[in-house]
Formats: C-alpha cells, sequence, structure tokens
C-alpha cells in the first residue's frame, strides 16, 4: 500500500464541508414532503402536496418564464463575450490585455447588489438612456424599462458576462494558433476560418460558459426582484416570498428543488448535446 | 499528376529560369530587434531548399513571411513571378507542413486533406478523387475516416504532407517537421519525403536546426545566424567550401589551428603552420598581407597522424582524451602554440586498438585539399 | 520603403465592436458614479449641482457601519477557512487517490450550479431543524461553502504547475513529508494561496442571495443592507457608497493583476 501522509489532514476539513451542504441539501428535500400548517414554522405530516401544487398555473408559468430568462439571458451574453474573449486572447499589446480583462471582469467582483442598482439607475424613467434620448429629441415621454422582461435581461446579461469571457478566454487561449495558419495557408480567408476552425474548436468554453451563465441567472435574486419590480416572476423570488411572506417553507423548498432538478437537467442536456462536438478541443 | 505539370521535373531547373521564390532585401523587425535583415534570396523552381541555422537565426521568421503569416518591414517578396509582398496568406497557394502537423483535431484525416481543396470551391467529386490520390501518395489510403489522434506520429506527418501537397501548392514550406519524430523515424520519414518531393518536383523550403538533415535532403542550403543568410550553397560546398567563420564552425566539427599567411594568387594561398605549408582558398583571406595570422580551419577528418618523428613531417601534440565512437574514434589532441582549443582527429574505429593512449605523444597533419582560412579574429 | 500594417474593414468592425461591448460593460460604474455625485436627493440624470453629501451619509449610516463589520468578520473567517479547506482537499486530490474522492470533488464544485437561494434556503431550514439560531457560524459556513469552489480550483491550478521533482528532491535529501509539505510545498504555492484567499474574500464580501436567507438583523452583511436600503429609500447615497465598492474593487484586481498576473490566475493566457 502507498503511503499517503496527511491523507486525513487534507480530507477531513473538506469533508466536514461537505457533510454540511448535504444536510442542507437533504433538509430541502425533507421540508419539500411536508405539509404546511399555515402561521406556524412547524411543519406537518408526509404529503406531495407541495409539488401538485407546482403545477398549478401562476407557478408553471413562473418556471417557463424562468428558464425563457436564462436561456435569453445566456444567448446574448454569449453573443457578448465571445468578442471579448476574442480580442483577450488574441490583443497583442500587453496593456490592453490587461485593461480588457479587468474592465470585463470586474464587475464579478461587484456583486449583484451594487450592480442591480447601477442598472435601476441606467434604465429607470429619469435615468441615464431616457435623459439620454430625451435631450436628443427622440422620444418625449421616458421609454419603459424597469420592470420589464428586457430590462432584467440586460442586467443578467450584465452580471453573467465577466464568468462568460473568462470561460470562453480559456478555451480559446488553448487553441493552437498553428490551425489557423494551416487554414489560411490552404487558403481559407478570415470568415471561413473562424467558421471551421476557431469556432468548432472553442466549443468546450461555449458549452461550459453557456451552462453557468444559465445556472447563475437561474441562481439571481436581486435583479430580477428590483428591476422586474414583483412584474417579473422568477423561481428565486417566488421562494423568497414563500419563505419570508408566508412562511411557507415547505412549499419553498419542493419549488426550490424543482428548481434544482431542472438546472441539472438542462447543463446535463446540454452537456449532452454538445458531448460530440466538446470531444473536438481535445488533441 | 498532384503538381502543376510546368514543374514536373525532378532535377532543379536552371538559375537563369523563373525563380519560384525570390526575396529582395526582405526585413523584419520586433521591437528593436532585428529578426531578419535584408535577406536576398532566390529559389529555382523543384529546388529543394533549407534554411539553416540555429534557434533565433530568423529561419522561422523568414517562413513565416514568405508564407503570409507576418508583414515585413521592407523589401519585396516575389512567388512564381508574382510580387506578393501584400498578399494574404490565404491567396498566396502555399502548402505548409507544421513542426507540430496541426491537424484539425475536430476533422476526420479525408477532411483534413480536403479543406485547402473546399475552400477553392473544387466540386465533390474531384475533391473525393484529390483527396485519395494524396493519401495514396503518401501510403495512407484507407486511414480517411479516422481523427487525427488516432494515427501515430508518422503518421500524422504524412496526413500533414497530403493535406499541403493537394492544394498543388506554388512552393511547399516545411517547418522542422522531423522533430517531434523519434529517430528511427525520422530516417525513414526524410527519405520518403525526399522520394515523394522529387517525383512531385515541387519546389521545396525546409526549416531545421539540424545540419545532418540538411546536408542529406537539401538541393542547396542557406546558412543563418542572426537574422542574417551566411551562405547560400550546395550541401558539398556548404561543407567543404564555408564562406565565413560562422558556416565553418556551424556545419560539421572543426578545429581551428593557427598559421601565417605566405603568400596569395587569385584563387589559393599558402599559409605556413609551424614547419608546414598547406593550401587554402584565396577568397576569405582577401585583403591580408603575406605575414597576418590566420586561423585554419580543419575537419576531424582531414588530419592524420605522421608515422615516425622526424620534425617537419606534422605538428606536434599530447593526446588529451580517446573516446570510442563505434564507427569511429575521436582524439582530442592538446597542441600549445597551435592551437588554443583541443584539436579533434577522426579516425576509423577499425584501428582503435592501434591508436595513440591518453598521454601519448602524437605529431598530425592536415592531408586534404578542402582547407580554409579565415583572418585571425581579436581575442 | 516599409509598410503600413495592414487592417481589413473586418478587423476594424472587430475593434468598434468590442469597444461598444466594453462600454456596454462599463456603463453602469460610470452612470452610478456621476449619479453619486448629484446634489439632489432624487434619482434623476444628468444631475443638475454636485456635492459629497451622499458620500459622507454612506460612511456614517449606522446599517450600513454595521454591515461593512460584519461583512469584514463574516469575510475574514469564511475566506480563511475556506483557505485551508481547500488547500488541503486541492493537495488531496492532486496527490492521491481514496474512497469518494470524486464524489467528494463533485459534491464540493457543485455549488458552482447549485443556486445561491437554495444553498441559503437550506442552510435555514437545517438551522431550524437543529434548533440552533441564524448567527455569524451559520452565515460562515454558507460563505465557506460558496467561495469554496473558487479557491479549489486556484490552488489545483497552482500544484498542478508546480514541479513535482522538488519535493521528491527534498525527501530524497531527508526531509519528513511534514518538512517538506512546509518547506517546499506550501512555500511554492504561496502565489496561488494568496489568489485563491483573494478570490475568496472578495466573492464572500460581496456575496448576497443566500446571506440575505441566513443571516439576521445582527449578523446582515453589507450586501444585505444595501438590498433593504435601496428598498425604501431612493436617493444616491447607495451610488455613493457602490462607488467606493467600485473603485477598492478595481484597485485590488490591478494589484492582483500587477503582483500574480490575473490572466494565469483565470487561466486564460495562452500557453
Amino acid at each position: 500500500m502507498k503511503q499517503r501522509p496527511f491523507l486525513g489532514w487534507f480530507v477531513s476539513p473538506a469533508a466536514l464541508v461537505a457533510l454540511g451542504l448535504t444536510a442542507a441539501m437533504a433538509a430541502i428535500l425533507q421540508y419539500s414532503v411536508r405539509a404546511y400548517v399555515p402561521g406556524s414554522l412547524n411543519v406537518g405530516g408526509l404529503t406531495l402536496d407541495n409539488f401538485t401544487a407546482l403545477l398549478r398555473p401562476l407557478y408553471a408559468w413562473a418556471f417557463w418564464g424562468t428558464i425563457l430568462l436564462c436561456l435569453l439571458t445566456a444567448v446574448f451574453t454569449l453573443i457578448l463575450a465571445y468578442p471579448v474573449a476574442y480580442a483577450l486572447v488574441r490583443v497583442r499589446s500587453k496593456a490592453l490585455k490587461s485593461f480588457i480583462l479587468i474592465a470585463s471582469v470586474t464587475p464579478l467582483f461587484l456583486g449583484e447588489v451594487v450592480r442591480t442598482y447601477s442598472w435601476m439607475i441606467v434604465l429607470g424613467n429619469n435615468g441615464f438612456i431616457n435623459s439620454v434620448l430625451k435631450s436628443l429629441g427622440i422620444i418625449d415621454r421616458p421609454l419603459q424599462m424597469m420592470f420589464t422582461t428586457s430590462g432584467v435581461v440586460a442586467a443578467l446579461v450584465h452580471v453573467t458576462m465577466p464568468i462568460m469571457v473568462i470561460m470562453l478566454a480559456a478555451g480559446l487561449s488553448h487553441i493552437d494558433r498553428n490551425y489557423e495558419k494551416a487554414a489560411e495557408s490552404l487558403g481559407a480567408g478570415p470568415v471561413r476560418r473562424f467558421m471551421t476552425i476557431t469556432l468548432p474548436l472553442s466549443m468546450p468554453g461555449i458549452v461550459a460558459g453557456f451552462s453557468t451563465a444559465f445556472a447563475w441567472t437561474f441562481s439571481a435574486f436581486a435583479t430580477p426582484q428590483l428591476i422586474g419590480g414583483g412584474k417579473v416572476s422568477t423561481v428565486s423570488t417566488l421562494v423568497y416570498q414563500l419563505g419570508f411572506a408566508s412562511f411557507n417553507f415547505p412549499f419553498a423548498a419542493s419549488l426550490s428543488l424543482a428548481g434544482l432538478v431542472m438546472t441539472f437537467a438542462v447543463i446535463a442536456l446540454m452537456k449532452r448535446a454538445m458531448r460530440p462536438v466538446e470531444r473536438l478541443g481535445e488533441q | 499528376m498532384l503538381m502543376r505539370t510546368d514543374t514536373g521535373t525532378a532535377a532543379p531547373s536552371l538559375p537563369e529560369a523563373r525563380p519560384a521564390v525570390q526575396l529582395d532585401g526582405v526585413t523584419k523587425q520586433f521591437g528593436d530587434a532585428t529578426a531578419l535583415h535584408e535577406a536576398w534570396l532566390k529559389i529555382v523552381p523543384g529546388e529543394f531548399m533549407t534554411l539553416l541555422g540555429p534557434s533565433g537565426c530568423g529561419k522561422t521568421t523568414l517562413l513565416n513571411l514568405i508564407a503570409g503569416f507576418l508583414d515585413a518591414d521592407a523589401g519585396e517578396i516575389f512567388i512564381d513571378g508574382t510580387l506578393v509582398t501584400e498578399t494574404p496568406a490565404h491567396k498566396r497557394e502555399i502548402g505548409i507542413v507544421f513542426q507540430n502537423y496541426a491537424l484539425f483535431p475536430h476533422m476526420t484525416v479525408a477532411n483534413n486533406v480536403a479543406y485547402g481543396l473546399k475552400t477553392r470551391g473544387v466540386e465533390a467529386g474531384e475533391i473525393k478523387r484529390r483527396v485519395d490520390e494524396a493519401l495514396a501518395l503518401v501510403k495512407l489510403t484507407g486511414f480517411g475516416d479516422r481523427k487525427p489522434r488516432q494515427l501515430s506520429g508518422g503518421q500524422q506527418q504524412r496526413v500533414a504532407l497530403a493535406r499541403a501537397l493537394v492544394i498543388r501548392p506554388k512552393v511547399l514550406l516545411l517547418d522542422e517537421p522531423f522533430s517531434a519524430l523519434d529517430k528511427n523515424l525520422r530516417a525513414a520519414m526524410q527519405i520518403e519525403l525526399k522520394e515523394i518531393q522529387q517525383r512531385l518536383g515541387v519546389t521545396t523550403i525546409f526549416v531545421t536546426h539540424d545540419q545532418a538533415e540538411a546536408l542529406s535532403m537539401s538541393d542547396r542550403i542557406a546558412v543563418m545566424s542572426a537574422g542574417r543568410i551566411h551562405q547560400i550553397a550546395g550541401p558539398q560546398d556548404i561543407y567543404r567550401r564555408p564562406q565565413d567563420r560562422f558556416v565553418a564552425s556551424f556545419i560539421g566539427d572543426a578545429s581551428v589551428l593557427t598559421g601565417k599567411l605566405l603568400s596569395a594568387n587569385e584563387t589559393m594561398a599558402q599559409v605556413a603552420l609551424g614547419p608546414l605549408t598547406v593550401e587554402v582558398l584565396a577568397a576569405p583571406l582577401a585583403g591580408l598581407t603575406a605575414g597576418a595570422d590566420v586561423d585554419l580551419f580543419v575537419r576531424p577528418e582531414h588530419l592524420i597522424p605522421v608515422d615516425g618523428d622526424a620534425a617537419g613531417t606534422g605538428l606536434p601534440g599530447t593526446v588529451r582524451t580517446q573516446v570510442f565512437q563505434g564507427g569511429h574514434v575521436d582524439l582530442y589532441i592538446d597542441m600549445p602554440g597551435y592551437a588554443a582549443q583541443p584539436v579533434l582527429l577522426r579516425s576509423s574505429g577499425a584501428h582503435a586498438p592501434s591508436m595513440p593512449k591518453t598521454g601519448d605523444l602524437i605529431r598530425i597533419r592536415p592531408a586534404s585539399t578542402d582547407l580554409v582560412a579565415f583572418p585571425r579574429q581579436g581575442d | 520603403m516599409s509598410y503600413p500594417m495592414r487592417r481589413s474593414p473586418l478587423a476594424v468592425a472587430g475593434i468598434l465592436l468590442v469597444a461598444a461591448i466594453l462600454g456596454f460593460v462599463m456603463l453602469p460604474a460610470v452612470v452610478v458614479t456621476i449619479t453619486a455625485f448629484n446634489d439632489k436627493a432624487i434619482l434623476a440624470f444628468p444631475p443638475q449641482s454636485y456635492s459629497w453629501r451622499w458620500f459622507e451619509r454612506a460612511i456614517s449610516y449606522d446599517d450600513f457601519r454595521k454591515g461593512f463589520w460584519n461583512g469584514l468578520i463574516v469575510t475574514a473567517w469564511a475566506s480563511t477557512l475556506a483557505l485551508i479547506v481547500g488547500t488541503g482537499f486541492a493537495l488531496a486530490l492532486h496527490r492521491y487517490t481514496f474512497s469518494l474522492k470524486s464524489t467528494l470533488e463533485a459534491l464540493l464544485l457543485s455549488p458552482l450550479v447549485i443556486p445561491h437561494f437554495t444553498i441559503g434556503l437550506g442552510l435555514l431550514i437545517l438551522s431550524a431543524q437543529l434548533t440552533v439560531g441564524r448567527g455569524y457560524p451559520l452565515v460562515v459556513l454558507a460563505h465557506v461553502i460558496l467561495v469554496l469552489p473558487f479557491v479549489l480550483r486556484s490552488v489545483f491550478i497552482s500544484l498542478k504547475n508546480l514541479d513535482g521533482r522538488l519535493e521528491l528532491a527534498a525527501s530524497s535529501l531527508g526531509a519528513s513529508p511534514r518538512r517538506v509539505l512546509f518547506t517546499i510545498t506550501l512555500p511554492l504555492l504561496v502565489p496561488g494561496l494568496v489568489s485563491g484567499w483573494l478570490f475568496a474574500a472578495i466573492l464572500s464580501f460581496n456575496e448576497f442571495t443566500a446571506t440575505l436567507f441566513v443571516s439576521n438583523q445582527a449578523t446582515q452583511t453589507l450586501p444585505v443592507a444595501m438590498y433593504n436600503y435601496v428598498r425604501e429609500y431612493a436617493d444616491p447615497t447607495l451610488a455613493a457608497l457602490s462607488v467606493i465598492y467600485i473603485v477598492v474593487t478595481a484597485l485590488l484586481l490591478t494589484l492582483a493583476n500587477f503582483f500574480f498576473g490575473l490572466g494565469k490566475i483565470l487561466n486564460v493566457d495562452a500557453h
């Protein structure tokens, strides 16, 4: 038997954290099949009512809306993040590279509240966009952007951009430049080169970035809550309302659980659909 | 036929023919560093030209300039008589085999080979025919459906070659294509590549730092160092008549003996080496007057031991080390007064038992008509 | 003669596109900065007159001050614990095979895809079941769970870049495993450890959603205090606070980039 010094020391703290996480998930699982006792924090007996309640139109719609919101956000994020990641990897000047990196990554570390608040000022009726459009004479009544799905998507795209840029850039930076040179020498112009070589080879990064953006958007709470202002219901805002407004923790738990299952399902589905493509990056 | 018919001859054409590649004073700077300094080069159609030099000598820069991956700062590049200095790489009709082959990992072997034909809009039937033909040429018939990662290193290299040749390039560029192969495979691939090149008569520019590879494969070699081309000549000439000290010391082994210039005419010069007098090419010594110090470059196989110890028949020295190399024996000889560094003498391994041992006194002399000398360099 | 640099129309379009996108990324920060100096108490753009008063209010507002100190306490504990836990586990992952290795790894990395509100809700219910209050330990545990994947990644990448022969050389020279760990491995890992800790600290200090579930009035961190503020007031105080946030974060990142190379930490540099 090979010696493994300090194995216990290395692993046991991590095992404790994993235990905490597992216990928390188990708690959700357990609450999701318990009955709600109105007006009390205690829960009743075993029941599947919470899951049948998920099928009610209000919640079914919120679910669909959330999935749509996540997909829209992930798609727009991908479209905006790809050129930035490409520039980040390909720019030759070190100073410019650092600038792009700092500019695109800083928002990641600002937290959801600061970023959402900034977007409220940008999108508000007296906000930046409306003021600019008004002073240019393009509109005379403010455009309604707060409390709309498009406003929420714009802010969410901003929230998920940094992580998408990082994941795409990681993928792009590992593509051997000689592939593109080879394609070029074989007569491929810039567009064909991108479509047949760079894009397919960056698929693993795209898959990773897309699923992460999806999961992050699903997880977002402050943005849909503040910019959606109750007009845009997502799973996260419903869970919060159920928990802290009506103290219906069993139902909040079942909603969370359904959301979790759906997140995993979507990610697994995406990974599976992309599996043939994802192998492309291997060398 | 894979190749265009007008260059379908195996032997290099006469130098007067229109050059397949021509560089007129091409210069490339990277920041303050000059990667390539005014390169002038004419490559004749069908020729196998090697760019040889240590790493950082500018050979890869030169290759990238010809390919169009870099823009020249000054000078002009012609391919097949056409000015291409500002032509983007994808319009230069050049085939390249990269050091790591750069086979597209997400495409099958057949699609890799077909890539250049698809970009040219060749119709499907024709593509299939030419891909099959190219795979047959590199002995990989039936491998078309595999992915590059399922192939061995040697097979990957063949695919890369087929991919570069199938577009019937005006020039084939090879960037250290053998460096990733192990020694035995390397020798076999060298022979195979040379055969294919001769059969197709494709003009080839081969970049390497391996002089054995360069000497054995090339029609002509351009020896480069520090961004400059030092000499362009056939392998024999490069080895036997190096034009300057760099070429003489970079190609093959050479020992430096100190001598004095006695006299010179148009072609040959006489150099005194202690009691001996040897003949060398006059050109490298142009401008020196009689009595000037010169460095004589001697190949190890051009030195022979002298029997007996009569003064005047050889230069005295002491054997420092004897190294048995199998096929031959190397003697490193200390020769104070004649050489600053130990002098290397190489003799057939069959003589090993009778060779002098460490500490033995020995007399040696150069025995060859291929001796070169250069003006003494200040030390 | 010399040639001007070739710039195709495609390349020019690309440069403009990237500039526009970066503009989109930086727009909120710029707008919020301008707003922070607005003298008026309503969020309107552009400001009619300017003042520093919202900065004064931001740093003197009680909930923010308390939130800031709470956040510091939670962040210090959470990032340090995450560093210890993450370094140990990264070492084990890198060196050994053991039972449940991949299960444990998947479990610890799962917070990357589990919604934060789910983790927050789970811990909240758990604390109710165990009848422990919503004190600091609960908040710290939530933060450790959430930032651990980032620490793991950072340390694991530096471990992979570490030349294993150095450890072999040390043990061949007679060093005990313990000595090797403390004199060779850990000192060489310092850049990875520092960047991992920094990452964890920044993320923990900014964590909001899970904290909203597991904190109470006494343990609420700065982001939670900010969220509560924005639901009640609409003056530029929060803009001023955001500006302080943005400046400090950008400064920290620039420092990190200068000392460690952010590209290397984030694994986006070409090899």
